[in-house]
């Protein structure tokens, strides 16, 4: 069986053909865009989306070496995502979906980040910190669902640094060579104090920290100790909630996924973390921890075999569809 | 500071009861009296300093948080001692048995503790504390009868009826899961309780923690939903 999967959340357009019998990925060919300053504009996103899309079909295919006609299903990320793009992957995916008959499979993006990463890794019952520009959320599997331990009050982690970096003039260019702007700026910096640490029970903060943190910047501060300092607090703190929910769902499996996965400094600390409590920690690699069309696929083709289609003129966006209001009735047959 | 290396090694001596995700928590003497050793340690994961600054702001929190309480006549372990900078706190032992072990041998009398529980909670809310892990493990019927509430580790002061009614959920779904036969009479016991000390207030914090369990969280219960768009 070949699926074929559309991802357009955020800021890369993705599609990738997967198959249900090794080498399993058969193709991930996507296009990412990187704004020459500022933030992301969404509407300027989806005209770039637009632009690329067919190629990106066409080489998913091409690479892949099979037909439209060869797939039997397109699966494509209604959400939860910003919509003028969300509305890109969906006009694409129907339009193949109705123009080749094809079944179409409706995928949440947050569930799929999940996904991938127990296919890369073979962990089947993991606590899983899921971090990325737009989301920062503890998850694990409970009744039929992905369910939210704990998650951040205000902003997500990668928006946090995003928006330091910004802010202090050291990106755009966000990520380079896979080193986050914010990360090279922390190289020889050092602790200081002065900055606010909250994880509230479960939960996580980060907007008082940005502000402080800017704060400091501004008032003189060596800006690679602030730099290291504000990367030291954000992740700690979501290590510590993360160890929060292992100890208290009792896992023994950890698992780390979204863009700011691909962070080596994220990885060690949760690897050191899992360790203290005889957890098994594996990490994904880096090329999976961003956003790509492979995840939609995966996960599309788990949800296709457990009958998951929808009718192409009900296949709305949802740009705030949560992770738990998903059922995964699948999730102990896979991968 | 020799002294208090001194301290920690004996400490780390004591005969140890408990692991948590925080601490460890051991069982000595403290000039005399039997006590509890909570010993908060540093994560692994973080830079020393900020694994310090933790240590100590947390362990002076909850000893505040355990005095204020004790001066509000809410019947907490006593203090002993506290030493932020090596994160430890020592406590009265409490002796007896926890509620989720009293219910198992006498159903009845769990009702009666229940409803004296919930009016423990109700005191607490009513002076701006929620405890934060309000489990039948975490109150101790004591060997004199009485019933104390213990562990202060995740306790805060807050006036967020979002906060309190996490309280309440936490105490359902600690008698649903462990004591399902008597669950649904230790629950209402415990509310009257609870209602009992808070009157009308109480109301706002009880239909909060219905919504909390409607949002069908049995088991991993958060706060607020926050999916949010790249920025």
């Amino acid at each position: 069986m070949l699926v074929l999967g559309v991802e357009s959340t955020a800021h890369s357009f993705g599609v990738s053909v997967v198959s249900d019998s090794p080498p399993y990925i058969l193709s991930d060919s996507r296009r990412v865009y990187t704004p020459r300053e500022g933030g992301i504009l969404p509407r300027e996103v989806a005209a770039f989306f637009s632009r690329v899309a067919g190629e990106v079909v066409r080489e998913a295919l091409e690479s892949a070496g099979v037909r439209i006609g060869d797939v039997d299903a397109i699966a494509v990320a209604l959400g939860p995502g910003m919509g003028p793009q969300l509305r890109v992957g969906a006009t694409v995916a129907r339009a193949l979906a109705s123009y080749y008959s094809k079944p179409l499979v409706p995928v949440n993006h947050a569930v799929a980040h999940v996904e991938i990463a127990r296919f890369l890794t073979g962990l089947r019952d993991p606590i899983v910190l899921y971090v990325a520009g737009g989301n920062t959320a503890v998850v694990s599997y409970s009744e039929g669902r992905y369910r939210v331990f704990g998650e951040t009050l205000d902003m997500p982690l990668g928006n946090l640094l995003d928006t330091f970096a910004r802010e202090v003039g050291i990106a755009p260019p966000y990520v380079v060579g896979g080193m986050h702007a914010v990360d090279r700026c922390a190289e020889g910096g050092d602790f200081i104090e002065g900055l606010p640490y909250i994880v509230k029970g479960q939960d996580s903060s980060f907007s008082g920290l940005l502000t402080a943190a800017l704060r400091m910047v501004r008032s003189g501060v060596r800006l690679a100790d602030v730099c290291y300092t504000l990367r030291e607090i954000a992740y700690s703190s979501v290590v510590e909630v993360l160890e929060r929910g292992l100890a208290h769902t009792g896992r023994r499996e950890v698992l780390l996924t979204g863009g700011v996965a691909a962070s080596k400094i994220l990885n060690d600390k949760i690897e050191a973390m899992a360790r203290v409590h005889g957890a098994v920690y594996k990490p994904i690699p880096a090329r999976y921890a961003g956003d790509n069309g492979v995840m939609i696929a995966v996960t599309g083709m788990a949800a296709y075999k457990w009958g998951y289609t929808i009718e192409v003129s009900r296949a709305f966006i949802r740009q705030r569809w949560r992770i738990d209001q998903v059922d995964v009735p699948w999730y102990y047959e896979f991968p | 500071m020799s002294s208090l290396k001194d301290m920690l090694g004996w400490v780390r001596g004591l005969e140890p009861v408990k692991r948590g995700a925080e601490s460890e928590i051991r069982l000595g003497f403290f000039m005399g009296i039997p006590a509890i050793f909570k010993l908060r340690v540093p994560k692994p994961y973080m830079h020393p300093r900020l694994a310090d600054i933790l240590i100590s702001q947390r362990t002076r929190k909850e000893a505040k948080v355990i005095a204020y309480a004790l001066k509000h006549g809410i019947p907490a372990p006593r203090l002993l001692a506290v030493l932020p900078s090596i994160g430890l706190i020592v406590m009265e032992y409490v002796q007896g048995v926890t509620l989720k072990d009293y219910a198992y041998r006498d159903p009845r009398g769990a009702l009666l503790y229940s409803r004296i529980a919930g009016s423990i909670l109700g005191r607490l809310h009513e002076v701006g504390v929620a405890h934060g892990d309000p489990t039948t493990s975490n109150y101790i019927v004591s060997s004199d009868g009485g019933l104390k509430l213990i562990d202060y580790g995740l306790s805060d002061f807050t006036e967020d009826v979002e906060d309190k009614a996490v309280d309440v959920h936490l105490y359902r779904r600690a008698v649903e899961s462990t004591h399902a036969s008597i669950a649904a009479g230790m629950f209402e016991a415990f509310l009257e309780g609870y209602k009992g000390v808070l009157g009308g207030e109480a109301l706002k914090v009880i239909e909060r923690a219905e919504e909390i369990r409607l949002r069908g969280r049995y088991v991993e219960e958060r706060r607020r939903s926050v999916w949010r768009a790249l920025g």
